[in-house]
């Protein structure tokens, strides 16, 4: 299976990305057109020039076949609020083209899948955000898709619900065997479960790399002594390294376990009692400052980045 | 669900692996696919249309979303059970009081009024309201299929309310009839009957759904629907009145044009005028009802082509309308 798109519009700049199967991050600020892709890709707005394909199909003329094989989990609150959960996703089940007794079972499953099965029959309106959340992933993986698009699913989540949030994502993409494209504004949060990250700004192309490449650029090391901070910036620079203080502590660049080594030896030497050593997330905005050319570009198009409102009527 | 597919899915979870989870933790089941056959996309509109139907009259929405439909439909058939045993305790048949084309004008007036009001903004303002379209529009159906299965499930849920009553009238009717010779008169009566009512549910479901989908907000959905409704049918009346009283009343010789052309102005007046139109436009005939205007003058062809007009320019808008609504 191969899904690659490379897409050309003036929202998303002259964009040419093409994505293996797996687990795919996309990410950008607001508004730099992560869910203008997303909605490109599934036929929903036309690009105004330029060609995407999904899965084999293309967007413009096959959306029809494309919508068959994906889930979509919309951004935005999408859920009526008077009717059940199991109600809601049986329906979109046979919105998703399951015969009637099907969608009930596979309702049933999706829900359980994000452990909504106790509170399944529960109209969604009493619902708090992070159960609404899971409603919504419930009914794209309820037609059994081979493809999910996930617009911020992390959205209005506590931090135990989007960790839950993020491992179900990562089980879908490995164990379910689904590939998963996740928009996000957090590099910090869909890092640690993406096989390969697209970053964009301003519909711009940033990086499209596979995760260990773009985090080993971008990854940074805190260290943090009780006493001596001066005394280990100047071993470390000594050692051929370049300290920044940082808070209380050190910002050093990580480029290896080497590095790791550096700072263990020196903290020995100088006999400092560590209390702290953190590989730290660089966030999205360090991630464009790591690429000076793309950064200092005017971003004049920026703006217009949600302009292309050409719905699809295929 | 195949059995092999089954297995392989028990066998590929891994229970008990996780650490003691509390309520609202992710479970880690094994995942099961669907390989069986998919329906296309014509059955995934009729399953859109047969749920919308039944959503129109409640089913599946709770018990607080059933009382209004089932109190117009009672409502509705009590003509006909009037009707049923007036004729069963009337000694030698006094014949019926209730004619299957025009039924009751003013009581499926008022009927049909409330159920278009309450019913057309349940079927497409919640899913604007809730920002529910993008989940369709993401689904393998195209992008017009939405407000067409919504209006084919509204035109049937007003064809119920509208044909059921003449049903239940002609079995009361027919009931009292002596041989099958007097139960086939009734039944050449009651097709007309229902092809009038087929009139009321296009015309009335249509514009219904038009105006519902200019707003997300339910109550003013139902205003948007009942106010022109309402007060066009009021102004209709009036004007009827005024251009009858102005110009000598209708049934002494020919109608003034303003009596005759103020019915086009309210769908309900427009449909009794085409009932009129297509009676051979009697002066006063069985539909007659005092306020039901029942003047067209020489204009009766100008009912039924507006009657189209305004029929296909409401199709046309709520198609329109989608056409355009935001995937957002």
């Amino acid at each position: 299976m191969t899904k690659c798109y490379g897409t050309t519009v003036t929202a998303l700049d002259q964009l040419t990305i093409t994505v293996a199967p797996g687990i795919t991050g996309l990410i950008g600020a607001n508004g730099s057109g992560k869910s203008t892709l997303i909605k490109i890709l599934l036929g929903l707005l036309e690009p105004t020039s330029g060609t995407a394909a999904v899965l084999g199909h293309d967007c413009v003329t096959d959306g029809f076949a494309i919508r068959t094989l994906t889930g979509y989990m919309p951004e935005h609150d999408c859920l009526p609020p008077d009717v059940t959960a199991t109600e809601l996703v049986t329906h979109f089940g046979r919105m998703s083209g399951l015969p009637a007794t099907a969608a009930r079972e596979r309702a049933a499953d999706s829900l359980r899948h994000v452990a909504l099965y106790e509170e399944r029959y529960r109209q969604i309106g009493t619902y708090s955000t992070g159960m609404k959340q899971r409603v919504k992933l419930a009914q794209a993986l309820v037609g059994d898709p081979r493809l999910l698009l996930l617009d911020e699913p992390t959205n209005g989540l506590d931090p135990a619900g989007r960790t839950a949030m993020l491992e179900l994502i990562a089980r879908i993409g490995t164990e379910f065997g689904i590939s998963v494209l996740v928009a996000s504004h957090l590099l910090g949060e869909i890092e640690q479960i993406c096989d390969q990250l697209v970053a964009i700004d301003a519909g711009r192309l940033l990086r499209a790399d596979t995760i260990s490449s773009v985090t080993q650029a971008s990854a940074a090391l805190l260290v943090e002594v009780d006493e001596g901070v001066d005394l280990l910036a100047a071993e470390l620079v000594k050692r051929g390294l370049a300290p920044a203080p940082f808070q209380r502590g050190l910002l050093l660049q990580l480029a290896g376990d080497e590095t790791y080594d550096i700072v263990r030896d020196s903290v020995a030497d100088l006999g400092l009692p560590l209390s702290r050593m953190e590989q730290r997330r660089h966030r999205i905005e360090e991630l464009f400052r790591a690429d000076p050319e793309l950064a200092d570009e005017p971003r004049a198009e920026a703006p217009g980045s949600q302009t292309i409102g050409v719905p699809s009527a295929s | 669900m195949p059995a092999d597919a089954q297995a392989a899915a028990t066998a590929s979870s891994t229970p008990g692996n996780s650490p003691a989870q509390t309520s609202g933790v992710i479970h880690n089941i094994g995942y099961r696919r669907y390989d069986a056959a998919r329906l296309g996309r014509a059955a995934i509109v009729r399953a859109l249309i047969w749920q919308s139907l039944r959503s129109a009259f409640g089913i599946g929405r709770g018990a607080k979303a059933k009382i209004f439909p089932a109190l117009l439909f009672g409502l509705m058939c009590l003509p006909a059970a009037v009707n049923a045993v007036a004729l069963a305790t009337t000694p030698g048949g006094g014949g019926s009081i209730v004619s299957y084309d025009g039924y009751i004008p003013s009581l499926r007036t008022v009927v049909m009024l409330i159920f278009v009001a309450i019913e057309a903004p349940n079927l497409v303002s919640a899913d604007l309201r809730n920002h529910t379209l993008p989940l369709y529009f993401a689904r393998p159906i195209r992008r017009l299929d939405y407000p067409v299965a919504k209006l084919v499930a509204f035109v049937l849920a007003c064809l119920l309310m509208v044909e059921i009553p003449l049903i239940l009238l002609w079995v009361g009717i027919a009931s009292q009839e002596h041989g099958a010779r007097g139960v086939w008169e009734q039944t050449l009566r009651l097709g007309p009957g229902l092809l009038y009512g087929a009139a009321w549910a296009v015309l009335l479901a249509s514009i219904g759904l038009l105006l519902a989908s200019t707003t997300g907000k339910r109550v003013f959905a139902m205003c948007a629907i009942g106010i022109p409704l309402f007060f066009s049918y009021i102004l209709a009346h009036v004007l009827t009145q005024i251009g009858a009283q102005a110009f000598g009343p209708a049934g002494f010789g020919q109608p003034s044009a303003l009596s005759s052309l103020a019915g086009l102005i309210s769908p309900f007046t427009l449909l009794g005028g085409l009932l009129r139109w297509a009676q051979g436009n009697p002066a006063i005939g069985p539909a007659y009802h005092p306020l039901q205007p029942t003047t067209i003058g020489s204009y009766g062809p100008v009912y039924g082509v507006v009657f189209v007009v305004l029929t296909v320019a409401a199709i046309a808008g709520l198609i329109a309308r989608y056409r355009k609504v935001g995937v957002a």
